[in-house]
């Protein structure tokens, strides 16, 4: 007490702060302050609420255009149906080889996507310097932000003639081709996240391995990866939404032939998968028909394997995390460990711990170069074909001949206006519901509600999200195709996003910073506002920074909703359409013979201005990094 | 005294960056004895205590030169293995650090990862590695409970009981009880003075009274230098240097 | 002060992305738009029948400065449920109503613009150049599976085809199927541009796209009555090239005001020429 502590602020006693004659009771300014803290408690709450009142409109229209196949065919024969022929002299509505084409080619994805990811993470987070990982971490965030329709046509061209000339098959398109597609399209969803758990297991836990003895691998094998295990399973479960979820992508390479794979291990065997159903047959399917209601139908089977997933990978992660207890979050049980040492004991037990950790370093390092050179081959593909074709005149002139000439700046301006408004709707609601479900509720029914909503909004389809915004926005609210139906529709789309990752970085503020906080007479709202948002913000903005790659790039929210082919104006009103870069794309590739340069030209600006979008951020986040260490 | 002393510095150096934290160290630590390093905060102790194991590898921007020999051997040798300098020389942090795992298995952990997979070995160890810091008796009917859900004076004993079951020579101690209430303090000192009967015990701490219960030798430092090493007894009662009186007497720090 | 700090760091974090957006595209913005007070319609539907619409508007728009007409893709039924709801004024569809749909919108009016054919398309190292309509029969529903057996290389067929929803392959199932089943290993696209990318990268692959989709790829005569029929514009509009099929521009009653000009304008001689240069069969002169 008689040493002054050096405080970064000079002390100037009580009396600045506080009337002496204050006692305990609540003075007005406390009065008001515990009703500021309150008001913000009950918003929180309504904002949290919008998660599940969003998903209950979702499935509420699916389910009234859906139920219908239902009564024509019965549940059972829907389900179980061997036969998707709904334009057959008999028509036939049989779901299953759909069912079964998601579950394969989502199911080889993940086995070729998890390792690939999780040792990118690990490599990031703990093996690469610290100049090796700003370049590596980027690049891969950059991955994410290419759009589905160019992986689509780089599936397409590249992909599925490797298949077929590597594999020696008559058609390179094929289940393997899809699951190659949306591995690459997952991985930097998984690698992300994993990377940033992993990142925040307290370095005591290190210190304590390393001062055994262990290696730098053991320690990672043993303490790190068990440690960040819930948010490695929260990666995983992200990965997977998207890659069950991908429309464009996966129609284009797995050739959507509805057969069940013969033998069933036949990954060359053309597949179809439930999103690819709905994206080539959704556009022109006639309105009312049973077959319109047959792909409703369709949609509302894949929510129900959506939501059966999540809620399986979330029992998981919760199983993992209930045994360690008290420890607050992060968490290693038996299982974990048993499953990490029999995954390990045939190399450890012959190998001395070196050598394995050479081992597994070098695969890990082989993991960040396959990664690395899919980005590099996707980018080439992209800048070698598309770089010439950039003018000035491309750049700021408006189509004409359908795009084979002129410009595209009302794109260019039209998808900025989209995603910022997207993330002007949906990062307030997304930061606002993650703070409630962290630091308001314990674990009770409505915060599992909320979160299995949030899981399921993850897990819908961008092509579902399309048709609510379809049918509710477009016809039901009377918006019209619309600028802002369509950045509603992107909003809803990255929501989840946006509270997952904000939900994770504020897991990883320690509890004793709130109390701190709490100790001094702060009240909640003070505590998260000033304690616990700052420092969880590099985390919330990678979660911003995945939406923005996200929603720049998709093309089925938009197409029912927003955009139009053409137009010499920006719009001037939130209820005018918009051109966009990826429905251009989309167009141009599709429907437009000739136009090639101009093609992989607005690839080419798409991916630029996701890049550049990216980097802005990137080097926000880098400075808040800074500033967090200092 | 040369035959006794298990670790050594000569002439020892190091930099964070621009920062020149360790000035010149030169010291050597005799065998089985509780060497205590007191200091004011800052002035390189702790530094020092982490040389002598490695753990400053771990920090990017440090550069060393000169010597840290442990039974004669440099650490620093361009063959020398820090994974192996930290199997034989252990530490314990300032902050209680088990793993969020079972009591059982952080005992476990360092032998596992040297190799012992046999149940029994284990469970021998564990109880060896437990009794040997004293915790067994308080544990023994809840050792596959989780290691947090102990009180931080257990979770400390435990930290200790886990580099114990690892067959260190020397054990690093860096504050050891600075996060601790004065009972769980009082056994851990117990503890420490016990272990000198096997170990080698170096200990790093604020507390010069818990210098002078504990350690058979002291150092002082100051700004990074060495300014003092000698018997315990001696520092306390009749320093060589004004420094050192000035900083025991409680003149400065 | 409550929440002051939170404004001050998330703005600055925010804003570093949102400023990119709206500043980007608020600073670059150029023309601003000028809707007020000039007429405008929307035009929605089928991608089959947009270039029309679209270079259709392109010319239109010279000559009527201050029309706006906006003209957006989606599929025909998006083209017919705009209409029929009011969200669009014209309607594209390359596929008659279906009774459900003439039933739902009894208001709806076809207009038909143009005609488009259908070609077979095959990888350009193929040696087959003609088949017959029973071969074509025979290579859809899965009883001819090899190029050996309709006179080419020993070669397995890739069997590629539209979406089930697809106009086109509705009217390729009626007129060349004869409504038998697809073979079920039918790989299905739903574009002519990604059939005829597939078609060109597959040495196997048979295809059936529009007109215009001919880049890289090889389209076949029709053998007809042992004469090859190549699919040439005056074949296709003389109908000896056999497999073609109506386009259509809807409205919901008889159209008036600037739709009424703009479809008048498409099947003026000079709409008709804009169908014929967007590869499509005019329907007049």
């Amino acid at each position: 007490m008689k040493k002054e502590q050096a405080a970064p602020v000079p002390f100037r006693g009580f009396g600045r702060f506080r009337r002496p004659e204050a006692g305990i009771d609540p003075s007005s300014a406390g009065a008001t302050r515990q009703l500021v803290d309150k008001i913000v408690g009950k918003l929180l709450f309504l904002v949290a609420l919008f998660a599940i009142i969003t998903v209950f409109f979702i499935i509420v229209f699916l389910l009234r255009d859906g139920y219908q196949i239902v009564l024509e065919t019965g549940v059972w024969s829907f389900l179980t149906g061997p036969d998707w022929n709904p334009a057959g002299y008999n028509p036939a509505y049989g779901a299953l080889p759909l069912i079964v084409g998601t579950v394969l080619v989502t199911a080889l994805a993940m086995v070729i996507a998890v390792p690939l990811s999780i040792g990118t993470a690990i490599y990031i987070a703990e093996i690469a310097g610290p100049r090796t990982r700003e370049v590596i971490k980027p690049a891969v965030e950059l991955l994410a932000g290419i759009p589905s329709v160019v992986y689509g046509f780089f599936g397409l061209i590249l992909l599925t003639d490797w298949i077929r000339i590597a594999f020696d098959q008559p058609s390179g398109s094929s289940w393997l081709a899809g699951s190659i597609l949306l591995a690459i399209m997952a991985i930097p969803t998984i690698t992300s996240v994993a990377e940033d758990a992993i990142g925040s297991v307290p370095r005591e836990f290190r210190e304590g391995s390393l001062a055994l003895g262990a290696t730098h691998w053991q320690t990672i094998r043993m303490v790190v990866v068990p440690g960040a295990l819930s948010g490695i399973g929260a990666a995983i479960i992200l990965g997977m939404g998207r890659a069950i979820g991908e429309t464009m992508a996966v129609l284009m390479v797995t050739g959507n032939a509805a057969v069940i794979p013969d033998p069933i291990t036949d990954v060359f065997s053309p597949v179809r998968t439930l999103t690819g159903t709905l994206g080539i047959e959704m556009g022109e399917v006639a309105f009312g028909s049973l077959h319109y209601h047959a792909l409703f139908g369709v949609a509302v089977v894949l929510l129900v394997i959506t939501l059966v997933v999540n809620s399986a990978a979330r029992l998981i992660v919760s199983r993992m995390q209930g045994t360690a207890r008290p420890g607050p979050h992060r968490a290693l049980t038996a299982v974990a460990s048993r499953i990490t040492h029999a995954a390990s004991a045939p190399f450890g037990r012959v190998v001395p711990p070196r050598t394995s950790q050479r081992g597994a370093f070098l695969l890990m390092s082989l993991s960040v170069a396959i990664v690395l050179a899919a980005l590099g081959v996707i980018l080439a593909e992209i800048v070698v074909n598309g770089a010439g074709a950039i003018t000035w005149e491309f750049l700021t002139g408006t189509p004409s001949d359908l795009g084979r000439e002129g410009g595209i700046f009302p794109a260019i301006a039209g998808t900025l206006y989209l995603v910022g408004g997207a993330l002007a709707i949906a990062l307030p609601l997304g930061i606002a519901t993650a703070v409630y479900l962290i630091e308001y509720t314990g674990d009770g029914p409505l915060t599992r509600s909320i979160r299995a909503a949030v899981d399921l909004l993850n897990g819908t389809p961008s092509i579902v999200f399309g048709l609510f915004g379809f049918a509710f926005l477009v016809l039901f609210m009377g918006f019209g195709v619309s600028m802002i139906a369509g950045q509603i529709t992107l909003g809803l789309m990255i929501l989840p996003t946006i509270i997952r990752t904000t939900e994770e970085s504020l897991r990883s503020i320690p509890g004793s910073l709130r109390e701190g906080s709490y100790a001094l007479g702060a009240t909640k709202w003070q505590t998260i506002s000033r304690v616990v948002l700052p420092p969880a913000l590099p985390g919330i903005l990678t979660g911003a920074i995945l939406s923005i790659g996200r929603a720049a790039g998709e093309t089925a929210p938009i197409m029912f909703t927003a955009v139009i082919f053409s137009s010499r104006h920006l719009p001037s009103s939130l209820t005018e359409p918009v051109m966009a870069l990826p429905y251009h794309l989309f167009i141009l590739t599709t429907s437009v013979p000739g136009a090639s340069a101009q093609k992989f030209g607005t690839a080419f600006v798409l991916l630029l201005l996701v890049l550049s979008i990216y980097l802005a951020a990137i080097l926000v986040r880098r400075r808040y990094n800074h500033a967090k260490v200092m | 005294m040369d035959n006794s002393t298990i670790l050594e510095t000569r002439d020892l150096n190091l930099w964070y960056g621009q920062k020149h934290a360790l000035i010149d160290i030169t010291v050597r630590i005799p065998k089985k004895t509780v060497t205590a390093l007191i200091g004011p905060s800052g002035c390189g102790k702790s530094t020092l205590l982490r040389c002598c194991n490695r753990m400053n590898d771990l920090i990017d921007s440090s550069r060393i030169t000169g010597n840290v020999l442990f039974n004669g051997e440099d650490i620093y040798d361009g063959h020398a293995d820090a994974y192996a300098v930290r199997e034989k020389i252990g530490m314990v942090f300032q902050k209680p650090n088990p793993f969020p795992k079972s009591i059982y298995e952080n005992v476990a952990y360092g032998p596992r990862i040297h190799g012992v997979r046999e149940k029994g070995a284990l469970d021998r160890i564990v109880e060896e590695s437990l009794k040997g810091a004293a915790l067994w008796d308080e544990v023994k009917d809840r050792l596959h409970e989780p290691a947090l859900a102990l009180s931080g004076g257990q979770q400390q004993r435990l930290c200790i009981a886990r580099s114990l079951a690892v067959e260190p020579e020397v054990i690093l101690m860096d504050e050891p009880c600075s996060a601790l209430d004065p009972i769980a303090t009082g056994k851990i000192e117990d503890l420490i003075i016990r272990l000198a009967r096997n170990y080698t015990v170096v200990i790093v701490t604020h507390n010069m009274q818990q210098a002078a219960r504990v350690s058979e030798y002291t150092g002082f430092m100051y700004m990074g230098e060495l300014i003092e090493f000698d018997e315990t007894s001696r520092i306390f009662e009749d320093p060589g240097e004004e420094l050192t009186e000035n900083y025991i007497t409680g003149r400065f720090g | 002060m409550t929440g002051k700090s939170l404004s001050g760091a998330t703005t600055v974090a925010v804003a570093g992305i949102l400023v990119a957006f709206l500043v980007a595209a608020g600073c670059v913005g150029g023309q601003p738009s000028d809707s007020s007070g000039s007429q405008q319609i929307t035009v929605t539907g089928s991608t089959t029948v947009l270039p029309i619409a679209e270079k259709a508007r392109e010319a239109f728009e010279e000559s009527h400065a201050s029309a706006g007409i906006m003209v957006s893709g989606g599929g025909s039924s998006v083209g017919i449920k705009a209409v029929g709801e009011g969200t669009a004024d014209i309607g594209m569809t390359s596929r008659d109503l279906k009774p459900e749909e003439a039933a739902g919108y009894p208001g709806i009016v076809r207009h038909h613009v143009a005609d488009d054919a259908i070609l077979l398309i095959v990888h350009p190292g193929n040696t087959v150049d003609r088949l017959t309509l029973d071969e074509v029969r025979g290579i859809y529903n899965g009883t001819c599976t090899n190029w050996n057996q309709v006179g080419g290389p020993d070669t397995q067929i890739v069997v590629v085809g539209r979406d089930s929803a697809s106009g086109t392959r509705e009217f390729f199932s009626e007129y060349v199927l004869e409504s038998e089943d697809f073979v079920k290993t039918q790989e299905e696209f739903n574009s002519n541009g990604g059939i005829q990318q597939k078609v060109s990268r597959t040495p196997g692959a048979i295809g059936y796209v529009g007109l215009g989709y001919t880049e890289g790829v090889k389209a076949l005569a029709l053998d007809v009555d042992g004469t090859a029929v190549e699919p040439t514009l005056e074949k296709i509009k003389s109908k000896h090239y056999p497999i073609s099929r109506p386009l259509y521009m809807l409205t919901n009653g008889e159209p008036d005001g600037l739709a009424r000009q703009y479809l008048d304008f498409i099947m003026s001689g000079e709409g008709q020429e804009i169908v014929a240069s967007v590869d499509y069969i005019p329907v007049q002169g």
